[in-house]
């Protein structure tokens, strides 16, 4: 460390970084004027707006801001092709598509098992673990919500259930990363096969070839009485799932805990610098049990919001990859809870968009379905060196 | 107080082995209220595993702690803790990311209910905490934005904020400029005053001199004596600390400059943060010389080092070595223009430690005709190689197929001076090439150094230890905050290089070169 | 060792603290130990685990365990199984291999990427594009020359998959972005692209008239089809894929051990700093390394197009589970090539063994599939960390010398290390 690190920076490129992100902003106006409720039917004015926006782009680029330009070029190019797409539609699928209302309340249901997983993800990574073993905990979650809320006739239970089997499976993360010090991506790595296996096997053990039974108690959906059939809103947020709900409440409530709590001070600690928490007589494994198990409960509860809650039934593998798009969102919400749920939130408008399309024409939503992750992996790429994961993230804590 | 009551801290026959490593043997120590007791020893003397003893992270193997004259066990951190025992780490204990406040009471926090943290609490502790003892900080600014200085100052108040009536500092100055050192010194009068007793850990003579009122001197594991300030010396406590008189210097004869071999002109470089740590320097080594750049640690060394080596790109200015330009063209022609580069960090940048020795050895010149040809490696000469510097070197520990993880830390530095010379370079950046060596292995390496000024070769060694630097050098410059400070002749006195370099006038520097 | 040194004991502890995070160390530490012992002890450990589970819920495990190894073919190596059921142990034997084929090409794509450093989770994504090049190539141009048609489908396929795992060695060199994250990124973009292909309207979806409904590719001709050694080619049988797997097993170590990008790449992957100090250049390594890796997973993808499958369902694009399965591979394998070839061996007949058709009826056969992931799962557990293993073989050779020669080891001074060498 520097001497003089406390002396004044230097007055960082702020000018090209605003220019880059109205690059990126106008980029995105450029697509966004050709769908409803405006629907220019001309691409001229999009055309007009990329260029531009990828001017701005080259310029930033040019002077410093390499990925925040080069993003807003790689946009407007994506925005062209969106508006291209858009001015050759029929008005009619055009609108089939953006019922916004509709829209509005898939990306809610899409989101919330992402969310959930995503925030384990932060509480876990936070204190210092990396937990690539999501997917495998809302896999459990998924199946033995379904098992508790069938055997126990009752969604409560199931949910109970599904946070317990989270737990377990995260204290087996826990053990291995925490105690016994192993690469803990290697380590997340086996705890999703090992919940593959165990939920594929209960299934079948359980089940059989019929899979689980049809009339599963269900995770009720909330009906806002007074918005219920207000229109757009009523559409929109008026029926959504209590899980949803619960979701959302979960990202100001973890945020205030990290931040504005002696817990959550202790797990950030913990994550940053474990030598300095134990020096003050802090329990670093404890708390990083307590972490892991944590996410472990979230991750399930996801997985329990898709069985329990969604789909009322468990098939093989049912998660799909969620537990890698949640990671995915946590590190582009950049390890924060508020940024985890604006993440979470285009991952599920991309899959939202993706079905839309999907029912016009299937060709096209195919390619939709890959674009969240197209769009990941520009963000990642972009966001590196601006975004900070706990400094101990990943590593073992080792007294001696 | 009377002069019958117990220390407030006594340490009694303590012997603490990591495997067959006695790293302290049956160690005696005792502390007074009000006083400061310094531990002087030199580096890997067990000072620091002593002090980790009593603040819980070691438990000892044998032997007993008292503190007000009870038998103590201390299992962990907290009992220390509880104990009245504070610590100021020689790395610093801080989370970089969270406030000073924050910091401070970590592990203590004041909350209101439901464990929410009151900020507002802890930020006035901190305040009326600083005021008391005059440890001027933000309780709000990030660790991470505060100086070196600023970053002690927090430490000292996490201690004091848990009421540390024993306060153990561990070479608490080696960070510090000389004006944060000053300050140091009179928080601590203060805090003497105030009744706490401090345990001072340096490997530093004249600092303990300054700042002491006992002085226990470690060596090899062992307390050597416990002596008074009062008729303590500089030399006294040498002989005690070594073991025989002080005899560092190498046997050498004067240096025959040639021609320039690294010239160095306004050279300005920045580190990753984008901060100036370099300004404009010049410098020019000449083949046959040892140029010596004594400083603070973070003056800019690093930063210099990396720009002349390739790692790093200077913002301005020229660097040529024999005549080729090499500013900012990589490692590689750095390479190729004769550069050899013991690194200051072996284990982090100076060897592959799961590497082979063969393999280590070749790191500089895998990519010569003579140990690879069109992407193929020819394993043969490079062990070929391995064998004849293993020798020549007398690395011992293993051969050439042992891993470089495996030899300690002085065969481990003989592997990288043995590949940086054996590339036969034009010039050698040696960057503290004796850090955490013992004495056999510091004249081996100083030795070495001056065989190669001897076969013509510029020498640019970089170091922070004066005895070496005096022991090595044909010319001395200094470096203050980036830029040099002054050129001294090798016999230039502690005084005269110690007020450059902490800032002191330049004019001093003229008139000893006059 | 000479004196203790506190201060470099910190920085070791440091650096070790630093170096437990990468997967290269992993490799090196694990490399000193015994490489066939730990490997083994794992996988038992697996199957004892797994066993438990089996026996948890009511089955035998000795007869599971026994069906299944009958399922894998290896008990034609025994003499005297003979007659028919030699005949189907023969079957079996060439399904195993052929699974093995591109597990092996899989596992060497994770682990050429583990020995620079870098986690490559993208060997599916990379099988996948491999996967519709090979198909592409291998179903168009009709009557190019045999060798010729088969070389062709083979480099395109592996061009396609260096390509894409290329992608992220550029973010990680010129951005720093994770390779774990942009991997799995580029997973999921690739299958969505190949169920694109080839689904019904998709550019490569099949021209032939009967297959108007089914979302397939076109399928190789014969030209390109690999050679089958054993067996019959309309029973699938074994074609000469295996020795093409084996044969780059075989580049692998030659590539690691002596070649100069071996040597860059293992030095980027122990320590980027030291690296970087001699000159070398991280991100150039990590690009070239992941080129190498998705060519790998590439060319595994062909191996199985023109050996045995021949075209590509939508279906095969989106369960295929190969990426996992080369991860579990390379781990067990430690890396190298020849615990990378052992380990898909063992993966081959785990999957082959467990497969539907060749389980008695003794067992729930869909339990027995369940049972593979499980036991693959704990193997990459107790791979993750050595510890548990480690203590067994400590346990077990210091319980040896004790009997053996008890005073002398009671006389022998300093930490025993006797596991680690």
């Amino acid at each position: 460390m520097s001497v003089r690190a406390s002396a004044t920076l230097p007055s960082p490129a702020v000018s090209r970084r605003q220019i880059a992100i109205a690059g990126i902003i106008l980029g995105a106006i450029a697509w966004v004027i050709t769908i409803p409720p405006i629907h220019v039917r001309s691409l001229v004015p999009s055309i007009i707006l990329a260029v531009i926006a990828v001017c701005a782009g080259a310029w930033s680029a040019a002077g410093g801001e390499r990925k925040l330009g080069i993003e807003a070029i790689v946009l407007a190019v994506l925005a062209v092709a969106g508006a291209e797409a858009s001015a050759h539609s029929a008005l009619g699928t055009l609108e089939s598509v953006f019922t916004w209302s509709a829209l509005v309340a898939a990306t809610l249901r899409y989101m919330t098992p992402l969310l959930f997983a995503a925030l384990g993800g932060v509480i876990s990574e936070s204190s210092g673990v990396t937990n690539i073993g999501l997917e495998g905990m809302m896999l459990m979650g998924a199946f033995w919500g379904i098992y508790g809320a069938d055997l126990l006739h009752s969604w409560v239970w199931g949910v109970i259930v599904a946070m317990i089997s989270g737990a377990v499976l995260a204290a087996v993360h826990a053990f291995f990363s925490i105690h016994l010090r192993a690469d803990q991506i290697v380590s997340g790595f086996g705890i999703i096969f090992l919940a593959l296996g165990i939920t594929g096997y209960f299934l079948e053990y359980h089940y059989g070839p019929n899979g689980t039974p049809l009339n599963i108690s269900m995770i009720p959906n909330v009906k806002l009485p007074l918005i219920q059939h207000v229109g757009f809103f009523g559409i929109a947020i008026g029926d959504a799932n209590l899980m949803t709900w619960i979701g959302l409440a979960l990202v100001p409530a973890l945020t205030f805990f990290l931040f504005h709590t002696r817990g959550g001070l202790r797990l950030r600690s913990v994550g940053e610098k474990p030598r300095a928490a134990d020096t003050l007589g802090l329990p670093v494994l404890r708390i990083r049990y307590a972490a892991v198990i944590a996410s472990g409960v979230l991750a399930a509860l996801g997985g329990a919001y898709l069985s329990v809650g969604f789909v009322g039934s468990f098939s093989n593998d049912m998660t799909n990859g969620r537990g890698f798009i949640a990671l995915a969102a946590m590190i582009f919400g950049k390890w924060k809870p508020w940024g985890a749920l604006w993440a979470t939130l285009l991952f599920g408008f991309g899959s939202a968009m993706a079905d839309r399309v999907s029912s016009v024409n299937p060709t096209l939503g195919t390619l939709f379905e890959a674009l969240p992750y197209v769009v990941t992996l520009i963000a990642v790429a972009g966001l590196v060196g601006r975004s900070r994961p706990p400094a101990a993230d990943g590593i073992p804590y080792v007294r001696e | 107080m009377a002069d019958s009551a117990p220390p407030v801290l006594e340490l009694k026959g303590v012997t603490k082995k990591f495997g067959s490593v006695v790293a302290n043997d049956r160690v005696g120590f005792d502390l007074q209220r009000g006083e400061v007791h310094a531990l002087l020893g030199e580096n890997g003397a067990g000072k620091s595993t002593l002090m980790s003893v009593l603040y819980g992270l070691y438990s000892p193997d044998e032997g007993e702690i008292l503190v007000d004259g009870e038998p103590v066990q201390i299992g962990s951190p907290s009992a220390a803790i509880k104990l009245g025992i504070g610590m100021v780490h020689q790395h610093f204990m801080l989370i970089d990311v969270m406030t000073v406040a924050e910091n401070i009471v970590l592990g203590q926090e004041p909350v209101r209910r439901g464990g929410v943290l009151d900020l507002k609490a802890a930020r006035a502790r901190v305040r009326e905490l600083s005021e008391r003892y005059g440890l001027a900080v933000d309780p709000d600014a990030r660790i991470e934005d505060i100086t070196v200085g600023a970053q002690q100052r927090v430490e000292i108040l996490k201690a004091l904020y848990r009421d540390a009536r024993i306060l153990v500092l561990d070479e608490p100055t080696a960070v510090l400029t000389a004006q944060e050192a000053r300050g140091l010194t009179e928080v601590l009068n203060r805090l003497k005053a105030d009744g706490t007793a401090i345990v001072f850990i340096s490997h530093k003579l004249s600092e303990v001199l300054e700042v002491a009122d006992r002085i226990t001197v470690l060596r090899r594991g062992k307390r050597v004596e416990t002596v008074a300030r009062q008729g303590a010396t500089e030399r006294s406590l040498a002989r005690l600390v070594v073991g025989r008189d002080v005899m560092l210097a190498v046997e050498k004869t004067p240096g025959k400059p040639e021609h320039a071999l690294l010239e160095v002109r306004d050279l300005c470089v920045d580190d990753d943060r984008g901060l100036e740590q370099v300004t404009s320097l010049s410098l020019t080594v000449r083949g046959g010389e040892i140029v010596a750049l004594a400083g603070v640690d973070g003056n800019g060394q690093q930063e210099l080092v990396e720009a002349i080596a390739g790692l790093r790109s200077p913002e301005s200015g020229s660097v040529t070595v024999d005549g080729r330009d090499i500013a900012g063209r990589g490692v590689r022609s750095a390479t190729d223009a004769g550069v050899a580069h013991i690194a200051q960090d072996r284990q982090q940048r100076g060897l592959v430690l799961p590497f082979t020795l063969t393999e280590n050895l070749a790191l500089r010149e895998y990519r010569a005709p003579q140990f690879s040809a069109r992407g193929w490696l020819r394993l043969g000469h490079m062990k070929e190689r391995a064998q004849k510097l293993l020798r020549e070197y007398d690395v011992r520990g293993g051969g050439p197929e042992a891993y470089a993880a495996a030899l300690s830390g002085g065969n481990q530095q003989k592997v990288c001076v043995a590949r940086e010379i054996a590339s036969d370079p034009k010039l050698l950046i040696a960057h503290q090439p004796t850090r955490g060596l013992d004495v056999g292995a510091i004249e081996f390496v100083h030795s070495r150094l001056i065989a190669e000024r001897d076969r013509g070769r510029a020498v640019l060694l970089v170091s922070l230890e004066y005895e070496e630097v005096r022991a090595l050098a044909d010319r001395i410059l200094v470096i203050y905050e980036g830029a040099i400070a002054g050129e001294f002749p090798p016999d230039a006195s502690e005084e005269e290089l110690g007020i450059a370099m902490t800032g002191g006038h330049a004019r001093q520097a003229e008139e000893v070169n006059g | 060792m000479s004196t203790l040194d506190e201060e470099l004991q910190a920085e070791a502890e440091e650096s070790g603290a630093a170096a437990a995070r990468s997967p290269a160390s992993l490799t090196a530490f694990r490399r000193g130990l015994s490489g066939v012992t730990i490997p083994i002890l794992t996988a038992i450990l697996a199957f004892i685990g797994g066993g438990l589970i089996v026996l948890a819920t009511g089955h035998n495990p000795l007869t599971t365990y026994s069906s299944i190894f009958d399922g894998t073919g290896l008990n034609w190596l025994f003499p005297w199984v003979s007659g028919s059921e030699r005949a189907t142990a023969a079957g079996n034997l060439q399904q195993t291999l052929i699974q093995a084929t591109p597990l092996l090409m899989v596992g060497l794509a994770v682990a050429f990427a583990f020995r620079a450093g870098m986690f490559n989770i993208g060997g599916q994504g990379q099988y996948t594009l491999g996967g519709i090049a090979a198909v592409w190539v291998g179903s168009s141009f009709r009557g190019m020359e045999p060798v010729l048609h088969v070389l062709f489908a083979i480099v395109a396929a592996a061009a396609a998959g260096g390509a894409w795992a290329g992608i992220a060695g550029v973010l990680k060199a010129v951005t720093g972005a994770n390779e774990v994250i942009t991997t799995i990124m580029l997973n999921w973009v690739a299958i969505w692209f190949g169920v694109y292909c080839f689904q019904l309207g998709g550019p490569l979806h099949s021209s032939a008239h009967d297959m108007t409904t089914t979302p397939v590719s076109n399928t190789v001709v014969n030209g390109a089809k690999l050679p089958v050694f054993w067996g019959s080619a309309a029973l699938q049988g074994l074609d000469v894929g295996i020795f093409i797997a084996i044969g780059f097993a075989f580049v692998f170590a030659i590539l690691i051990k002596r070649t100069r990008l071996g040597y860059e790449a293992r030095a980027v992957g122990f320590n980027p700093d030291a690296a970087e100090t001699a000159g070398m250049s991280a991100g150039r390594t990590w690009i070239r390394v992941m080129l190498i890796c998705g060519a790998f997973a590439g060319i595994a993808a062909s191996l199985d197009i023109l050996g045995w499958k021949f075209d590509l369902f939508t279906n095969d694009v989106q369960t295929s589970q190969i990426g996992a399965y080369g991860i579990a591979v390379a781990l067990l394998g430690r890396n190298t090539a020849s615990g990378t070839t052992v380990a898909a061996l063992l993966f081959g007949a785990l999957l082959t063994g467990t497969s539907n058709r060749n389980i008695n009826l003794s067992i729930d056969p869909t339990l027995v599939q369940y049972l593979t992931f499980m036991i693959e799962g704990l193997i990459v557990l107790l791979v993750s960390t050595d510890v548990i293993t480690l203590r067994l073989i400590k346990g077990g050779r210091q319980l040896g010398l004790a009997v053996r020669r008890r005073p002398a080891a009671a006389a022998a001074p300093g930490p025993d290390q006797g596991g680690e060498k």
